[in-house]
């Protein structure tokens, strides 16, 4: 099967398969760049390792954006709310893109799954 | 991300309904955040979504200059701070009284509010707070001349981000910048107070302070002065009690609003 990486990862009927660690990876780095594009940064390569604090320059308050964003893209899929539940602001602030997507596609995978 | 105009401020707002069943309605608990190197998200990855959980409407905003709200150039009065969030209520449409949680600086706007709009507060939760009295201004002067002596410059900026990491660091930067291009150095100072009697705040108020803080030497002064108020002193704590004992602030905070609410919280 092949997968489009670009296309919104829930729209329509979503297979299991469809949802790619590249999917949301393309996805999530859509929602940075408008963030980033605030502070005039519109030119970072954004990867699963990328941190938001060390790499992006993100503030714990671009975060509580970011989480605005994903769920207004995921609905109640993805909680981030909960995920971040369990770290302190330290560990808030060291987080790696990539962890936030892995969280997004296991959500999401569980919500395909019913 | 949710903006409201409240008054002449573009607010940056996130409501968090409850999440679980409440029988009537759901008591409100509105954060206020610190100042300078404080925004909303202090609240937002430690109390925010625990309250939700627990069957709060759950209310988080930025402060005038602060995390995505507007930064006019003046207008810095506590009072000011005051009438945005009356602005922003009625914005909202929130019109019975709600629970003022207060952190640092922010327990001074929810004392505030609890004297110019008794009939908006329930009670008022203060954190490592102080009310605007006459001697909170002489303290908010020093300590705010001091700030902007400090970090504006790169050597303490350097020197906080070896000892206290570069986050803190960046932060801090901000903050020295917040205080040059605002008048909020000026205008804190000349803030509109109370009277040291406390005799303006009339609702409960559940006050928590560090051991360690030197705010905790009002305890004695709350419970002479205040009408009805309850105070907890963590002990082996400084200032940063939000941050490094949001559990016991969790469990406390909750606990007040539980014995307060009209509506069962979960």
């Amino acid at each position: 099967m092949s997968v489009e990486t670009t296309a919104p990862v829930t729209e329509g009927q979503v297979t299991q398969d469809q949802i790619t660690g590249e999917a949301v990876l393309a996805e999530i780095s859509g929602m940075l760049r408008v963030l980033l594009d605030e502070y005039g940064l519109d030119d970072v390569e954004i990867t699963m390792a990328t941190k938001f604090h060390e790499d992006l320059e993100l503030e714990s308050i671009d975060l509580v954006s970011l989480s605005a964003d994903l769920k207004e893209r995921y609905g109640n899929q993805v909680n981030f709310a909960e995920f971040i539940a369990g770290f302190d602001l330290e560990e808030i602030i060291a987080m790696t893109v990539g962890q936030l997507v892995d969280h997004v596609v296991v959500s999401l995978r569980e919500a395909a799954r019913g | 991300m949710t903006k409201i105009l409240a008054g002449d401020l573009d607010t940056h707002v996130q409501r968090l309904p409850p999440t679980i069943p409440v029988d009537g309605e759901a008591p409100v608990v509105v954060f206020i955040h610190g100042l300078l190197t404080d925004s909303l998200a202090s609240y937002y990855f430690t109390l925010g979504p625990a309250f939700a959980a627990a069957g709060v409407d759950v209310v988080m905003y930025d402060l005038r200059g602060h995390g995505k709200s507007g930064r006019p150039a003046t207008g810095y009065q506590l009072e000011r701070f005051v009438s945005d969030l009356v602005s922003l209520l009625d914005a909202m449409d929130i019109t019975r009284p709600v629970h003022l949680v207060g952190n640092s600086f922010g327990g001074s706007i929810a004392f505030g509010l609890a004297a110019a709009h008794p009939e908006r507060v329930a009670t008022v939760i203060a954190i490592e707070a102080e009310p605007p009295v006459q001697a909170w201004t002489v303290r908010m002067a020093e300590g705010l001349d001091l700030a902007k002596s400090q970090l504006t410059q790169d050597a303490v900026i350097d020197w906080i981000a070896v000892n206290n990491g570069k986050h803190t660091a960046r932060l801090s930067r901000a903050a020295g910048r917040l205080l040059q291009v605002t008048s909020m150095l000026e205008d804190i100072p000349v803030s509109d107070t109370i009277a040291d009697d406390l005799s303006a705040i009339r609702c409960p108020v559940l006050a928590i302070f560090g051991a360690d803080s030197g705010l905790s030497r009002q305890v004695p002064y709350f419970e002479s002065y205040l009408a009805s108020c309850r105070t907890v002193v963590l002990p082996d704590q400084g200032h940063s009690v939000l941050i490094e004992r949001t559990d016991e602030t969790r469990d406390a905070i909750l606990g007040w609003v539980r014995d307060h609410a009209l509506g069962r919280v979960g």
